[in-house]
């Protein structure tokens, strides 16, 4: 099923299939076949097992931050990650919980995530133009969401007023610099 | 004053659509409640005890005729043909329909105004000195980096969901009259040794259930500086601000937890990330917004001292009018111009703050006839018009008389800084503009007030601290116990320079008792007080006790006398 809303930096607005597994926080087990999103503290716990380099390796490994993970006290871990991780994700608990917009900015801007940042949890439709601003550029919508009403949400500003990771300020011409 | 360019108003026309779609969904019920509600606030609008209210931003408190105009529109139109000015400088409407919302921000948007940020967890409308530009002891005109500032926060896109409300406040004059210290972040403004603009900065300064006066802990940062040094607070506080409790969740129970040395080290290991990045504040976007706030066409008049113009008054306005300008008229940056405050402070008839559209309109008339179109509004709530010419004060005290906004009582006891209270507000443990209006009708004496001289008057209707009371020389606070509306009284509270928290003085009181108290505590002043000492120097030398002595003194012999009336018609 399409019902991943990707808007690339530098691409079209499209829905694509989701083929990534969700392993949840708890969980000791890690499924050998197919692609897993695996919680960063199972990373960090695990950073040494053999399946989980080999996963990494092949590109079936994506992590997923929780709103309550410290990032610059693990910045180190972080940055190693990031070399071989394929997809990064950072979950938002309860849509209300901005603790996921600075986290995005903080890969994105100081520790040079470019690949897939994906916003996971409670994910709605009104949220998602913030995201898009901070650094993500992939969004798992909460299921009961309209796709349709939440593909109209990217383009209802023609401007912005402060720079973010799309684009710079309106008011000094907008050219990402 | 700062216009909009079409960036600017493409911004609110498009904020305008958005929360169409937004209320069409919650009307359509595919948006509940629970996640609307965040939305509505980021664009100002509450769910209040009768119906949805409405709060505007003015930005820094400076706004034109028009915009006065569209305020009795909507008065008139979609409200009770009222407004309130509240305390933190917007001006806000009690009685309005959602289904109608989207349409009065299209009106809105049509002077260049909108509700964005007027509440919510995010960063708030800024305020800052309503003497702005005119005022006598400026040092800079704060204003150019109040709209810098307004346009850097506007729809920030990190900093929309804050673990709570973000309030800022800039200064820039030898007095601050924007209590400043009272803040999440605070910004005073002034020129380094080199003469180049810096800034001092504060953090976790504010009221409501924890008051606490901020603590510097920047100083001589650019100006160009002010948008990383602030995204590097915001990103502290909205990583580890606190989420588990709304009552432990403000930026300055962090900088407590921290401690201000932890505090102030995360905030510049933060901003060595952001310090002259592409967020600084650049020359031209100086230059492009402060052309508005160059000097309007000022003519070259002669000063003209009170005693001179009194003169002109007729015999028996003589009075009235000295009164009028020794409270209502502020000394001027330029010869032969003053400053006057309209006071919608009048004596027990409407709630501080509140003015009708028949005012507002003839208020922007007066602000075309004698202030080049402009008006401000005060975190005391009263207006402003900022550029009168001395020579026309009496004319303008004779309109202003007739709209009923000319009482001599700015600063006076009178003067009561309220919120709405429990009216209006769905918050409030109790009502606010009753026991404003009581102790306005019991201080009813012109002669008297002015004997009492300078006091500060501050009422809360809930902890949450809207009314200010924690910096009042008397702070009046609402607290509910066992389903009954009681009030606590603080003294000693201050704005300004000298910033300072009042203490609770004991156990509350009924409303009904409040003109007592408060005439209690005027007369141990009365009679304690030296020659030309004010209210609050009184009670910093004298301390708390005569003051508390005497209030319960006079209750237990209230009480007494009830309750042999009662036996007596047993």
């Amino acid at each position: 099923m399409l019902n991943i809303i990707r808007y690339p930096l530098d691409g079209e607005l499209q829905l694509i299939e989701d083929d990534w597994q969700l392993i949840a926080k708890d969980s000791t087990h890690l499924p050998l076949n197919g692609r897993c999103l695996v919680p960063f503290s199972y990373w960090a716990e695990n950073i040494n097992h053999h399946d989980l380099q080999k996963k990494a390796l092949s590109g079936e490994l994506g992590v997923w931050f929780s709103s309550d993970d410290d990032l610059p006290l693990h910045k180190e871990t972080i940055l190693f990650g990031l070399k071989v991780w394929t997809v990064v994700a950072v979950d938002f608990p309860i849509f209300r919980d901005g603790r996921g917009f600075s986290m995005a900015a903080i890969l994105r801007d100081r520790y040079g995530w470019n690949g897939q940042l994906r916003a996971i949890g409670d994910v709605l439709i009104d949220q998602l133009l913030q995201m898009s601003k901070v650094g993500f550029d992939e969004f798992v919508l909460r299921q009961d969401q309209s796709v349709a009403v939440a593909l109209d949400q990217f383009q209802i500003y023609s401007h912005r007023l402060q720079n973010d990771w799309r684009s710079n300020r309106a008011q000094l011409g907008g050219v990402k610099s | 004053m700062y216009l909009y360019n079409p960036i600017d108003q493409r911004i609110v026309d498009d904020r305008v659509k958005q929360f169409k779609g937004q209320v069409e969904r919650r009307l359509l019920g595919s948006l509940p409640e629970e996640e609307f509600k965040p939305l509505r606030l980021q664009n100002g609008l509450y769910l209040q005890r009768h119906a949805y209210m409405l709060r505007i931003a003015i930005p820094y408190g400076l706004f034109n005729s028009q915009q006065m105009n569209m305020f009795a529109h909507i008065a008139d139109k979609y409200d009770r043909g009222y407004g309130h000015f509240t305390t933190r400088q917007n001006i806000q409407f009690n009685w309005l329909k959602l289904e109608e919302s989207p349409e009065i921000l299209a009106d809105l948007a049509s002077v260049q105004m909108h509700a964005i940020q007027t509440s919510g967890n995010c960063v708030r409308n800024i305020t800052s000195d309503p003497f702005a530009g005119v005022a006598a002891d400026e040092i800079v005109d704060p204003r150019p980096v109040c709209e810098l500032l307004r346009q850097w926060s506007t729809l920030h896109p990190e900093f929309a969901f804050l673990p709570r409300k973000f309030k800022i406040a800039v200064s820039a004059s030898k007095e601050d009259r924007a209590i400043v210290a009272a803040h999440d972040l605070g910004v005073f403004l002034r020129h380094n040794s080199q003469g180049k603009l810096v800034a001092d900065i504060l953090v976790g300064g504010g009221m409501g259930r924890t008051p606490i006066i901020g603590t510097v802990i920047q100083k001589d940062l650019p100006w160009q500086e002010l948008p990383n040094y602030i995204s590097a607070v915001l990103r502290v506080y909205n990583l580890h601000g606190r989420r588990d409790n709304i009552y432990k969740a403000r930026i300055k129970i962090l900088f407590k937890a921290l401690g201000a040395e932890e505090f102030t080290r995360q905030v510049n290991e933060e901003y060595q990330y952001w310090q002259g990045g592409d967020q600084t504040f650049t020359q031209s976007e100086w230059d492009r917004v402060a052309q508005y706030f160059s000097k309007p066409k000022y003519k070259q008049l002669p000063s003209i001292s009170k005693n001179e113009l009194v003169q002109l008054a007729n015999e028996e306005d003589k009075k009235s009018f000295t009164r009028w300008l020794e409270r209502n008229t502020k000394e001027h940056q330029i010869s032969g111009y003053s400053s006057v405050l309209l006071s919608l402070k009048p004596h027990g008839t409407v709630a501080p703050g509140d003015i009708d559209s028949s005012q507002m309109r003839k208020i922007a008339d007066l602000a075309n006839q004698f202030s080049f179109g402009l008006i401000r509004s005060t975190h005391e709530q009263n207006l402003v018009l900022a550029d009168v010419e001395q020579s026309r004060l009496l004319e303008l005290w004779q309109e202003a008389k007739s709209l009923g906004l000319a009482l001599p009582n700015i600063g006076l006891l009178t003067d009561i800084i309220a919120c709405p209270g429990g009216d209006f507000c769905s918050l409030a443990n109790a009502k606010s503009i009753p026991i404003a209006n009581d102790i306005q009708k019991r201080f009813d004496d012109l002669d008297y007030l002015f004997d009492i001289g300078d006091i500060t008057l501050n009422i809360s209707g809930c902890i949450n601290s809207c009314g200010h009371h924690h910096v009042g020389n008397i702070g009046i606070l609402g607290v509910d116990k066992d389903g009954q509306e009681w009030y606590q009284v603080t003294l000693g509270g201050e704005q300004g320079l000298n910033a300072a928290i009042g203490k609770v003085i004991g156990p509350s009181f009924y409303a009904s008792d409040m003109p007592d108290v408060i005439s209690d505590l005027i007369d141990v002043y009365i009679q304690l007080r030296e020659p030309d000492e004010s209210f609050i120097d009184a009670y910093r030398r004298s301390g708390v006790e005569p003051f508390k002595t005497r209030v319960y003194a006079n209750i237990a012999k209230k009480e007494e006398a009830s309750s042999v009336e009662v036996n007596a018609h047993a």
